[in-house]
């Protein structure tokens, strides 16, 4: 089977994690920009990292055969420092419209402070009006009303129901999110947010219709290979292969496509791993042979 | 208070540091008062490591901690390293505490410091004059990933309760119990219990049971008296099916929203750590405190550094 993670963070993961994807028929997979675990200082910090987003990140996964995508945009804690985020806001424009950005994100609420509301609605309006797609991150606290807020806002902004993705849903919010007409994506993590064996039980009750999952694996403990495990566990608790397509591929392609950025057909294709290639005359090679395959077959 | 603090600190370093070290203590205490730049004032901050190592406790004695809980209640330094001590005392050994331009250099020692240097910053809060100038900077200290550091902003320490707002104030509650901080250690938690923290913490259960996860039991210590028919419903859940520790804490619970009559039968039941903790509740020990019990690390009574 081919997967498609459309969250994680990559910049936090090795080489070894992209080998083992690939293996596990991870194919593409979208790095929304995020915080990196510890405040930064300066707008330049994010702009490096915007870059990297855009540019060596997507290098090194296309070395193992994985289409990277990106989302941009300014996170929800490090909205609370006003003074750098009105900064970080100033710059988005210079990178929100590279190739391969499919969305607006990671944005929203953790706090759900005023401050981030700020932002949240900046940004909001900047995907409006660019016709982008908006990915949400929901809050670890106060999940359920970070959730129906994110939702309501993005609504009174203008942005269309069908362009906004929630993450990081749970069993209490997953109704809140379908009812909108958003769509639901579930992160699964090993002890925080989600595990496979629930994630299954919801497919099981509410379908799988603008519902898929993602992986989140950053610089804490989380799996990237959450997204093919839950798949087997899905198969081998006996739902169809439509429906494991439709969450852990299918749906999230569709509703990323919306950004005109991912040339669906050419991912379609099997990929083909030339690790001969070069950027900015830079290898992922420490001396190693390059691989040059044929193409990983479905 | 601020003079009796410097009092405090100059006193507790007099009788731990030695040689060299107080040495150093002394002579880099009168050059920061006497007026440095923001370079030298981080540098001797971080120089504070060549000094004393990270590991060693302050482990105040019984009377200096009635001494500091004197001089600033709410405020107790039994968890605080030495090398913190020895930082919040270079850091109060400016002069300028009441000026915009120590306001300036605080803000800038944030700037470049690392994980232990932060976690002496935010310990000053505790007795900086005028808290309400840093409440920025203690809601960033909220925001931390590093669980040492959110300690340090709010445990043992009067300022969140004095100075935050109901949303940071919240946040603060909901965060402690999501990274295992001791919220029963957050000076005046009890005095800020509201409705919105009760539901929030409801909230909280009702997603931990649907994840098939049991509940922390800090949990119970944000509902005080104001989550309702619903609290009744989660504490009566947790009697039935929690695990000791969240019996225990949802037996306080009952003594927090006052039912004596629900308290009572508790005490004549099968349970034996929901009855002994129902005699305790009834006889008025279900404040904050009342948690330490089911604090491993308080329960050890051995602080560790770092942790």
């Amino acid at each position: 089977m081919r997967f498609f993670d459309p969250h994680i963070h990559m910049t936090s993961r090795t080489t070894d994690d992209f080998e083992a994807m690939a293996a596990a028929g991870v194919r593409a997979v979208i790095e929304p920009a995020f915080w990196l675990g510890q405040p930064r200082t300066t707008v330049g910090a994010f702009q490096d990292y915007f870059a990297s987003l855009v540019g060596w990140e997507r290098f090194r996964a296309s070395q193992f055969g994985i289409a990277h995508y990106c989302a941009i945009g300014l996170n929800s804690k490090e909205a609370n420092n006003e003074g750098l985020a009105k900064e970080v806001l100033e710059l988005l424009p210079r990178y929100a419209f590279k190739e391969g950005v499919v969305a607006i994100g990671e944005i929203g609420y953790d706090e759900i402070t005023d401050a981030e509301e700020r932002a949240y609605i900046a940004q909001l309006e900047l995907a409006v009006a660019n016709d982008m797609v908006v990915m949400v991150h929901s809050p670890h606290r106060d999940k359920k009303r970070g959730i129906q807020r994110s939702i309501a806002v993005a609504q009174e902004v203008g942005v269309p129901m069908e362009k906004l993705i929630i993450d990081h849903n749970n069993e209490e919010t997953v109704e809140d999110t379908l009812n909108a007409g958003a769509w639901a994506a579930f992160t699964i993590y090993p002890h925080t947010k989600m595990g496979s064996e629930r994630m299954v039980e919801l497919v099981q009750q509410y379908g799988a219709n603008r519902i898929f999952v993602d992986s989140s694996a950053d610089w804490g403990v989380s799996d990237p290979l959450s997204v093919p495990k839950t798949a087997k566990l899905m198969l081998e608790r006996g739902l169809d292969a439509e429906t494991v397509r439709l969450t852990t591929w299918q749906n999230a392609l569709t509703a990323y496509a919306q950004s005109g950025q991912i040339d669906v057909e050419a991912l379609e294709k099997a990929p083909v791993i030339d690790q001969s290639q070069l950027f900015s005359d830079n290898s992922v090679l420490r001396g190693q042979q390059p691989r040059v395959d044929a193409p990983i077959p479905n | 208070m601020i003079d009796q603090a410097r009092d405090w600190l100059a006193s507790a370093l007099a009788s731990r540091l030695q040689g060299p070290a107080a040495v150093w203590w002394a002579s880099t205490a009168d050059e920061i008062a006497a007026g440095v730049s923001d370079e030298v004032f981080v540098a001797r901050l971080s120089m504070a490591s060549r000094h004393v190592r990270g590991t060693a406790m302050l482990a105040p004695t019984a009377d200096e901690t009635a001494q500091a809980a004197a001089l600033q209640p709410g405020w107790n330094p039994e968890r605080w390293t030495l090398q913190e001590t020895l930082r919040v005392a270079l850091i109060l050994a400016r002069t300028d505490v009441l000026e915009p331009s120590f306001v300036a250099s605080f803000e800038e020692a944030f700037r470049t410091a690392d994980e232990g240097e932060c976690r002496a910053l935010y310990r000053c809060l505790a007795l900086l004059p005028n808290g309400e100038r840093f409440v920025w900077r203690a809601g960033e200290g909220c925001r931390t990933n590093i669980g040492t550091v959110f300690q340090a902003v709010t445990c043992d320490s009067p300022y969140a309760a004095a100075h935050f707002d109901d949303v940071a104030w919240n946040q603060l509650c909901i965060k402690a119990v999501f990274v295992g901080a001791p919220l029963w250690r957050v000076h005046g938690l009890d005095g800020r219990l509201s409705a919105d923290l009760a539901r929030i913490a409801l909230d909280l259960m009702d997603e931990r049971r649907s994840a098939g996860r049991d509940l922390q039991p800090d949990l119970w210590l944000c509902l005080g008296s104001h989550g309702g028919e619903r609290a009744r419903a989660a504490i009566e859940l947790e009697l039935a099916q929690g695990p000791r520790s969240g019996r225990i804490a949802a037996t306080y619970a009952l003594g927090r929203c006052l039912d004596e009559d629900r308290l009572r039968e508790l005490v004549g039941g099968n349970d034996a750590d929901v009855a002994d903790a129902a005699t305790r509740a009834l006889a008025g020990q279900c404040g904050q405190d009342a948690w330490a019990l089911l604090d491993p690390l308080a329960a050890a009574a051995a602080p560790l550094p770092n942790r």
